[in-house]
């Protein structure tokens, strides 16, 4: 390590600079916001605790946690087993592994909007892939994405977000599986032990620190998504109330709306959320991941 | 995995109006390629592209520059206030970008700088936390010992930089330019946001307003969507290696 402080000080102030114009006076500027009255063009005004009243008693507010939270509920799970799933496959002797590893990994390096736009396209009432397939096996066509139920639109867009992020998870995974060692498995299956048991009792334990940090990577990432919605969920500006996700909310209470206030707030409640299941994941990890 | 790739591509090769008939079919009959000369040239889809390539360039160039200079001084430097930026630097990650966007947006109005390139080009000069972390953990591994002995010859710290350690660096900056490229590619908010002239659209963007352009022709938007996917899909195949090498070992994605 060199003591040159001058050359050290002068490589990384750009980054000072990232970090004080870019994240330090936003975050100090928001935080005030969610105390303030604000549409952009005239000065703020503070107005107290009346955002954070406004927000609590707001039922569009709510409807949008309860949404994300089951979003959430049905992702991290599923979109997790998948990718575990995955990367046990990709970890055997496969003819073709690389191109099995391609096609996994294509939804994740497709833009949202493009990967959207095929899915609502499948979703389509009339002509889409999956009712006609629905059809064909005599089942009624059924309204995906324009549903008035609210858990088959979010359910709809959850199976997106999981056929987008399992290919990324997978990788993670998947560099776990790679330390697990070819001698303990012989022995393992030496002593009679069958692919069940191998997977539970040797694979499972070793990637659980990965299969942790997928969880928790993807449970964040459901809370901030905002692209999936925004292309499935048609234009922001009419989505439903019982549809409404907290992302969405937030961008059309500052940016169509103008209330940058209460939207302040919102982004802050959620951060909160976020932070609180971050650090209860966090206390229950040593429960059931394996450290070596 | 694979057949919405395949859904699309047959779409957008398919006759507006034949693809709202039952069956499916999967391989056009007959094959039309009209929808692309469609979007790309009456939906100007073709400027939208050259617009998002421009901006995904200058993203490339200032994020690999600017994190490999700031990682190299995090790595080899002792100074003042050195932990509290590795310490703010791990914070930013954890912040939402729904937290500081407001904000951000009040920064490049007040210089009137909306509806331009500037909002979504500069930041890029200043580093990422991402890219950052990525280059030190690297840099961390190339030993000191040749940081001293070109000291020893007389040179100074910025011509070691990228006389000795940049070009041992490419790896790590090779995985750092795909994970750039691709976010700067898919990128929708900012856009969105910054850019009100149809003329400065990106593919994404551009992709977005098509529905209301084209009156849902299921045909012509999967061709937009396939125009969307292609450049960030051949970038991928000849760089998939540093990729996947990025993510296993950050465990994080730009």
């Amino acid at each position: 390590m060199r003591k040159q402080g001058l050359w050290g000080f002068a490589f990384t102030l750009p980054f000072v600079l990232q970090l004080l114009i870019f994240f330090l006076f936003p975050f100090v500027f928001s935080l005030y916001l969610t105390f303030a009255k604000w549409d952009l063009f005239n000065p703020p005004q503070w107005i107290g605790l009346r955002n954070w009243d406004q927000l609590l008693h707001q039922k569009v507010f709510w409807l949008s946690l309860r949404n994300v939270g089951f979003f959430a509920v049905l992702f991290v799970p599923l979109q997790t087993m998948a990718a575990l799933f995955l990367a046990y496959l990709l970890n055997q002797q496969l003819r073709g592994k690389s191109l099995f590893r391609l096609v996994f990994f294509l939804p994740v390096i497709t833009p949202w909007v493009a990967g959207g736009m095929i899915w609502l396209w499948i979703y389509n009432n009339e002509y889409g892939l999956l009712n006609w397939i629905l059809q064909s096996i005599g089942i009624q066509p059924v309204d995906w994405i324009r549903s008035g139920n609210w858990w088959l639109v979010i359910g709809s867009i959850a199976v997106v977000n999981i056929w987008k992020g399992a290919g990324y998870s997978m990788v993670l995974i998947l560099a776990g599986m790679q330390n697990i060692s070819k001698e303990m498995l012989e022995a393992a299956r030496m002593d009679g032990a069958n692919g069940w048991t191998l997977f539970s009792k040797i694979t499972i334990p070793i990637v659980s620190p990965m299969v942790y940090m997928v969880m928790i990577l993807s449970t964040i990432s459901a809370f901030h998504a905002f692209d999936v919605f925004l292309v499935m969920l048609g234009d922001v500006i009419s989505v439903a109330d019982r549809n409404m996700v907290p992302n969405i909310l937030i961008y059309r209470d500052s940016f169509l709306n103008f209330k940058m206030g209460s939207a302040s707030a919102m982004a802050w409640g959620l951060f909160l959320i976020i932070l609180i299941i971050t650090i209860f994941q966090k206390v229950t990890e040593k429960r059931w991941v394996h450290y070596e | 995995m694979l057949i919405p790739f395949l859904y699309m591509l047959s779409t957008s090769l398919t006759a507006p109006g034949s693809e709202l008939t039952l069956p499916p079919k999967l391989v056009p009959d007959p094959v039309v390629w009209n929808n692309y000369r469609q979007v790309w040239v009456e939906v100007n889809f073709l400027q939208y592209t050259m617009n998002s390539t421009f901006i995904t360039m200058m993203d490339l160039i200032g994020m690999v520059a600017s994190c490999a200079i700031v990682a190299y001084g995090l790595a080899f430097f002792e100074f003042r206030g050195r932990n509290l930026i590795f310490l703010a630097m791990l914070g930013t990650m954890m912040l939402p970008s729904q937290i500081t966007m407001i904000p951000t947006y009040f920064i490049w109005k007040s210089v009137g700088a909306l509806d331009t390139y500037y909002p979504l080009i500069l930041r890029s000069f200043l580093g990422g936390a991402f890219g950052i972390f990525l280059l030190h953990q690297f840099f961390k591994t190339l030993p000191k010992e040749l940081y001293d002995a070109a000291w020893v010859d007389g040179a100074n710290p910025w011509k070691i930089f990228y006389a000795i350690y940049l070009p041992l660096a490419k790896p790590a900056l090779s995985a750092l330019a795909v994970f750039t490229f691709i976010s700067a590619w898919n990128n929708t908010l900012e856009p969105l946001i910054y850019l009100q002239d149809k003329h400065m659209f990106t593919l994404p963007l551009g992709l977005l307003f098509l529905k209301n352009e084209v009156q849902n022709r299921m045909t012509l938007i999967m061709a937009g969507a396939v125009t969307t996917i292609i450049p960030v899909l051949f970038v991928f195949l000849f760089a998939q290696k540093y990729f996947v090498q990025g993510i296993a070992s950050t465990g994080l994605k730009g």
